[in-house]
């Protein structure tokens, strides 16, 4: 039988074999049991995570492994609507659109008011048609219709029949695999394996991780080959991680995010000395419902119809804002919108049926109760109790604009509009700002090389693509930009593996 | 008896005592419950059983055929669907012993009035 003597002597074992953790994660690659050795380690299964896989595939890497810690794949990337800005497609041209790198390079620079990366834009918006493409040839497919997001001064979001990211993950999935990339579920990355001088050599792995349960499965060390790339996305999940930056999204801000965006690849590179760039900078989704949870069906509703509907504040029954200007514009000034007692008192989209009707979106948010149909004026304004008089006034003083072409009201592009007039029945949707993305991270090169916070050289052996990267978008990111931007990285990041 | 006999018999009887009340809660797994803990624990007692552990019994593409729904349903149906195809393991929606809702539940008003936690 064992004494109390012997607990504690295995107790003392335990301890010491605890302690020597902290020096396996720098040593020399021969110091350590590596469990499994691959050529290319990526972490994450999002539009960065598989666009390297395939890249990779693609350039005849034989040993490539997507590492993803949830069961299910695809991260945040399968949830959201399914865009991608591209500038200068055939899609674009068919449709008489004329756009350039250069004018998206632009746009998202005027967004970022001052902190973007031109050279970093530069690069992932001129890899833009070569990502379209690579797309179309894993299968993906394209609506015919191209979306107007916020902030740009031509249309060019391009969207998947599915209206759902999902429309890019599983034809990218497959894709991946037919090249032999082996794709793991519930292996959760708990931090990077380094040498002494800093460069990467592998990674520590939760095998068996079930979401939620910390100690769950078993800890394993993976050699890279050639290199790690960190694809883990954002930290929007990770509520006292981002209130910590941001003092304004506590708990009464939603998250549209998945339930995995914790940040655990930033907060590892942070650990081992990559450079901070804009973590403050976090984005709020001005399309989303407090009526469903996540990224839901409010926000294809409210993207398809901001363009020719209007947002008024339920105590004035007047518009508050250009319903088009860029994500933080609106989102800064909807999340204003309070009762007496300071309470949020969310705005409310009001769009005409009649054009609300050519899109799939209108019968889901219907029928799940996250828009509402009214006959008339009257109707809405009972119902939620807006002051009538200002509403009826403010809607006809709209279609005097739609008619004029212009908006001397807030300045808003009305060539989305020209002929929409704001008539019954009318389509109500409220507005509440999610937490959305994370424009800060760490800072990358053009090669999707980690920067050194320390020497402002890379850390070698270490990639990063996608949310999880920072700088990029500065203040605050354009609709649909970041999905080309996640894959044009991850990429880049794969072509630099396949160098090094 | 020693201090360490009577902490492994209460350790015993917690066991029972809990597989007693995750039994009343599904009938219709009493089958197998009879066989053992292993038999869905295929990792042993104390880890959560591998995704294929519902398998055994289950084959995912006729539960998808199952809950197969038309029209504008089509897209929800919860064992193919278009965010996950037939990949999502059992575990992510459904708990034996803990009661769980489906995944899409996150983002999606969704009601699977079958639906068993």
């Amino acid at each position: 039988m064992q004494t109390r003597r012997s607990f504690l002597k295995l107790g003392a074992g335990a301890a010491a074999a605890g302690a020597l953790v902290p020096f396996a994660t720098h040593a020399s690659p021969s110091d350590i049991k590596w469990d499994e050795e691959h050529e290319i380690i990526i972490v994450g299964s999002g539009f960065a995570g598989l666009a390297a896989a395939v890249e990779a595939g693609k350039l005849g890497a034989k040993d490539v492994v997507v590492f993803e810690k949830l069961g299910v794949y695809g991260g945040n990337s399968t949830l959201n609507a399914g865009q991608a800005c591209f500038a200068n497609t055939d899609l674009q041209k068919k449709l008489g659109i004329e756009d350039s790198a250069e004018l998206m390079v632009q746009d998202q620079l005027k967004s970022g008011r001052g902190y973007a990366s031109e050279v970093l834009l530069r690069h992932s918006a001129e890899l833009g048609p070569y990502i379209y493409q690579l797309t179309k040839d894993c299968g993906c497919i394209y609506r015919d219709h191209i979306i107007n997001t916020g902030g740009t001064s031509a249309t060019r979001s391009h969207q998947v029949v599915e209206r759902s990211g999902s429309g890019f993950i599983r034809p990218m999935l497959k894709t991946a695999r037919s090249y032999g990339v082996k794709t793991k579920i519930r292996h959760k990355f708990e931090g990077l394996i380094t040498a002494k001088d800093g460069s990467v050599l592998g990674i520590k792995v939760r095998r068996g991780y079930h979401f939620g349960h910390e100690d769950s499965g078993e800890l394993i060390n993976v050699r890279a080959l050639r290199g790690v790339l960190i694809a883990t996305g954002g930290f929007g999940a990770n509520v006292s991680f981002r209130q910590a930056l941001d003092p304004n999204l506590g708990p009464e801000v939603g998250c549209t995010n998945a339930r995995g965006a914790t940040g655990d690849g930033l907060i590892a590179m942070l650990a081992e000395g990559a450079m901070p760039v804009h973590l403050s900078f976090i984005q709020s989704g001005p399309w989303a419902s407090p009526d469903e949870g996540g990224f839901g069906y409010g926000a294809g509703f409210s993207l398809y119809n901001f363009p020719h509907s209007i947002a008024i504040d339920r105590s004035t029954g007047q518009r508050f804002m250009n319903e088009t200007a860029d994500r933080k514009t609106r989102a800064d000034l909807e999340v204003q919108r309070r009762d007496k007692d300071g309470k949020p008192n969310p705005a409310l989209l009001i769009a005409p049926k009649h054009e609300a009707q050519k899109d799939p979106s209108l019968e889901n948010v219907l029928r799940y109760k996250v828009a509402w149909e009214f006959d008339s004026v009257e109707a809405i304004a009972k119902h939620f109790e807006v002051p009538l008089k200002p509403l009826k006034k403010q809607i006809e003083d709209w279609n005097t604009y739609v008619k004029a072409g212009e908006d001397p009201q807030f300045g808003k592009r009305m060539n989305m509009s020209t002929g929409i007039y704001l008539t019954p029945p009318f389509i109500v949707q409220r507005l509440w700002p999610k937490v959305h993305y994370c424009q800060g991270g760490i800072q990358i090169n053009t090669k999707a090389e980690v920067i050194a916070a320390k020497t402002g050289k890379k850390i070698p052996g270490l990639y990063a693509a996608g949310e999880v990267s920072g700088g990029i978008h500065g203040v605050s990111r354009l609709g649909g930009c970041s999905t080309p931007e996640c894959m044009a990285f991850g990429v880049t990041a794969a072509r630099s593996m396949m160098k090094a | 008896m020693n201090k360490i006999n009577l902490l492994l018999l209460l350790a015993l009887t917690s066991c029972l005592t809990l597989s007693a009340h995750a039994r009343d809660k599904r009938d219709y797994h009493d089958m197998v419950y009879d066989s053992g803990c292993k038999t869905c624990h295929d990792q042993g007692a104390k880890r959560f059983p591998s995704d294929q552990a519902c398998l055994q019994c289950h084959d995912m593409s006729e539960l998808a055929e199952q809950t197969k729904r038309e029209g504008h349903d089509a897209k929800q149906n919860p064992h193919d669907s278009m965010h996950y195809g037939q990949e999502a393991p059992c575990m992510e929606c459904h708990g034996e012993h803990t009661p769980k809702q489906a995944i899409c539940m996150d983002c999606h008003n969704f009601d699977y009035p079958k639906f068993k936690h």
